[in-house]
């Protein structure tokens, strides 16, 4: 039997684990590495612009009598509104703040913490976190200007929170991007795996079906990885069925090559000394030890051959035939009532040495009235009630539970009904059968058998 | 009664036909099915008891190949698996009964005695003819409930007749289920049983059981 356990060892669950796995780091770094480079070129924009700013700053700006103005309107229009987020400084190290852009009338420049330790014509972008708090973008030049003796320096600013939106939207996208490509990924790939492992289920199937025995052979259409491993269960398979087979003839062999000998001995013996009377006895019961043995033998292995079907009426139809003819001289009159729709799912030798043991008691030991019933005790799951009643002198409720015993051993039976029951009661058993002993409305014992192993066909 | 034993098993085979000439029965015997059909369908026998296990052809295919052939005669399978398959099986194609292996020679001969009867449109063991009466399975004779002490041969020849009432048996007929092939057929032996059959079942002359026709045989009379 194949076992599955839910999140066990399976083969699906190993390779659904370890694909999603590398698919989330996969996705995971591409996705950190994204980030970053979407980061970077925002940030390089940002320079740019700034270093534009810086440019329009020293365009317009003039000095007279020592004091810095602005000599035209800055072509930045958010230089000239009031916390636009774009500020303009011009500072130097020995003075300190020399001017300030209109939009950074609120600004602390204190606070800023201008770094004025530039070389002359160097250009420096980074990031400044004011002592307020805010954090800027801040892009600084040095000049010499005429007669001063420290370099000027132009400072452009500009907070971070629009880079840092701008950033966190991109940020946003991104990961829900890549969020629902991981899923459809791992859904197309748990597809892609119930694919690719489906030949492994049907091969599961497959081999529950022969167990069963609704089939026989392994289907040669699996896939070539998988075809080598079928090949060989086929093999097995027929192998260990020719073996039973063998098994079998061997020991219908055996018993006939048995029997003949014990024959010939048989009638070797004389007719009435008190010594071959003895031999007599102790010959029929070696006969009886093998008959019974072989017929165990043969008919114990019945759920792993290869299940048929058998359709009830005809064979009962068979064994009646049979049975009328044996014992013509009695007049036995056997009754049938068979739904013809019932079919036995099993060996025919089967049905037939089951029926036939039970009906040739009943014809053997009673007077002459039998009757046989095959009917439907139910219908889903189907059923099917098989009853032998008979005329004899029945058999008492003592006696009955020895009969029904299985296994028992020959030598324990009595003679007639018991050994004849012993063999039904095996096979049944075989088949998940179960047989009860009655009184007949005839008068004498009434047989039972509830079948499972049924299919009923219109 | 001309019986046939079709059984391969050399031992088994002298057995069966030594137990059943002693009880009577003339006996021929084949060791394989394709001999075995040869003889079942070329002579007329009285009953057929055939081996289901045979080399060459099994004993199924001999059974439904001479009931094919037209031939009525009782038959009985010997089978060694004892199966109920084997037995149906053997049954459907056409014998009478069965018989297990090992056997008794004396359940052989009562299902022969049986089948015999029943062939014969007997259903008792006990045939009567007016006041003959004979019964096949003590195998003695009586005549107005008074015993008749009848010698092997008179009985085989009385038994063969009053299984076929009313009906003209040829004397070769006769010698050719009473007695076995090598006789010599041209004797008046057969007369001499009729002959002494007569004086011992009708000694005053009234009945009249066993008529002579005149150039075909003897007619046993069918009486009530």
């Amino acid at each position: 039997m194949v076992t599955t356990r839910i999140g066990g060892y399976s083969l699906q669950n190993r390779l659904l684990v370890a694909v999603s796995v590398l698919l989330t780091v996969f996705l995971g770094l591409t996705g950190a590495v994204l980030d970053r480079a979407f980061r970077n070129s925002l940030e390089t924009g940002v320079a740019e612009q700034l270093q534009v700013q810086i440019y329009v700053l020293l365009a317009a700006v003039d000095e007279a009598d020592g004091d810095f103005y602005f000599s035209e309107n800055l072509r930045e229009p958010r230089f000239s509104q009031l916390n636009s987020k774009l500020y303009g400084f011009i500072s130097s190290a020995s003075d300190g703040e020399l001017l300030r852009t209109a939009s950074a009338l609120d600004v602390n420049f204190q606070a800023l913490g201008l770094n004025h330790d530039l070389g002359i014509g160097e250009t420096r972008f980074g990031r400044l976190q004011a002592a307020t708090g805010t954090e800027f973008f801040v892009s600084s030049y040095a000049v010499t200007w005429e007669n001063r003796r420290s370099p000027i320096l132009f400072s452009v600013l500009e907070t971070t929170d629009t880079f840092a939106a701008e950033a966190a939207g991109f940020r946003n996208s991104l990961w829900s991007w890549l969020g629902g490509l991981a899923i459809l990924l791992l859904v197309l790939q748990l597809l892609l795996l119930r694919w690719g492992l489906a030949p492994l289920r049907r091969l599961a199937t497959d081999l529950q079906q022969i167990e069963a025995g609704e089939s026989e052979a392994l289907d040669t259409s699996y896939p070539r990885e998988l075809s080598a491993v079928t090949g060989n269960l086929n093999l097995l398979i027929q192998s260990e069925r020719k073996q039973q087979s063998r098994y079998r003839t061997t020991l219908a062999d055996l018993a006939h090559s048995l029997k003949t000998p014990l024959a010939v001995i048989q009638g070797e013996l004389g007719d009435d000394s008190r010594q071959s009377s003895l031999m007599r006895e102790q010959l029929d019961r070696m006969n009886q030890i093998i008959t019974y043995q072989l017929q165990r033998a043969v008919s114990t292995d019945n759920a792993s051959t290869l299940a048929r079907q058998v359709n009830v009426a005809e064979v009962i139809a068979k064994v009646v035939r049979a049975l009328e003819k044996v014992y013509a001289d009695k007049r036995v009159n056997i009754s049938v009532d068979v739904d013809p729709a019932l079919h036995f799912l099993g060996d025919e030798r089967d049905l037939l040495e089951m029926l036939g043991n039970v009906l040739d008691n009943a014809c053997k030991y009673g007077q002459g009235r039998v009757a046989v019933s095959a009917t439907l005790a139910s219908a889903a799951p189907p059923r099917m009630r098989l009853q032998i009643d008979d005329d004899g002198p029945g058999i008492t409720v003592a006696e009955r539970e020895r009969v029904l015993q299985r296994g028992v051993r020959l030598d324990s039976l009595a003679q007639g009904q018991g050994i004849g029951l012993a063999v039904v009661v095996d096979i049944a058993t075989s088949y998940g059968a179960t047989v009860s002993v009655g009184s007949s409305e005839l008068g004498g014992a009434a047989i039972v058998l509830m079948f499972d192993n049924i299919r009923v066909t219109a | 009664m001309r019986l046939l034993v079709v059984e391969d098993e050399s031992l088994l085979r002298q057995q069966l036909k030594m137990g059943l000439e002693r009880a009577g029965y003339v006996v021929d015997d084949a060791a394989d099915g394709v001999t075995g059909l040869y003889q079942a369908t070329e002579y007329d026998y009285d009953a057929a008891i055939i081996d289901l296990g045979l080399p060459q052809l099994d004993g199924i295919s001999v059974i439904t190949r001479l009931r094919a052939a037209g031939k009525r005669y009782p038959v009985l399978i010997l089978t060694a698996r004892g199966d109920w398959q084997d037995k149906v099986a053997g049954l459907d194609a056409g014998a009478d009964d069965y018989v297990v292996k090992p056997f008794r020679l004396e359940e052989i001969q009562a299902r022969l005695n049986a089948l015999l009867r029943r062939a014969a449109g007997f259903a008792s063991p006990a045939i009567v003819s007016g006041p003959v009466q004979l019964d096949t399975s003590a195998k003695r004779v009586s005549v107005n409930g008074e015993g008749v002490e009848l010698t092997a041969y008179e009985y085989k020849t009385l038994e063969y007749l009053m299984l076929h009432p009313d009906q003209v048996i040829s004397k070769s007929e006769l010698t050719e289920h009473l007695y076995a092939q090598d006789y010599d057929r041209d004797s008046n032996v057969l007369e001499v049983f009729v002959r002494r059959l007569r004086q011992k079942l009708d000694p005053e002359q009234t009945l009249h059981p066993i008529e002579t026709v005149r150039g075909q045989g003897y007619r046993m009379r069918a009486m009530d």
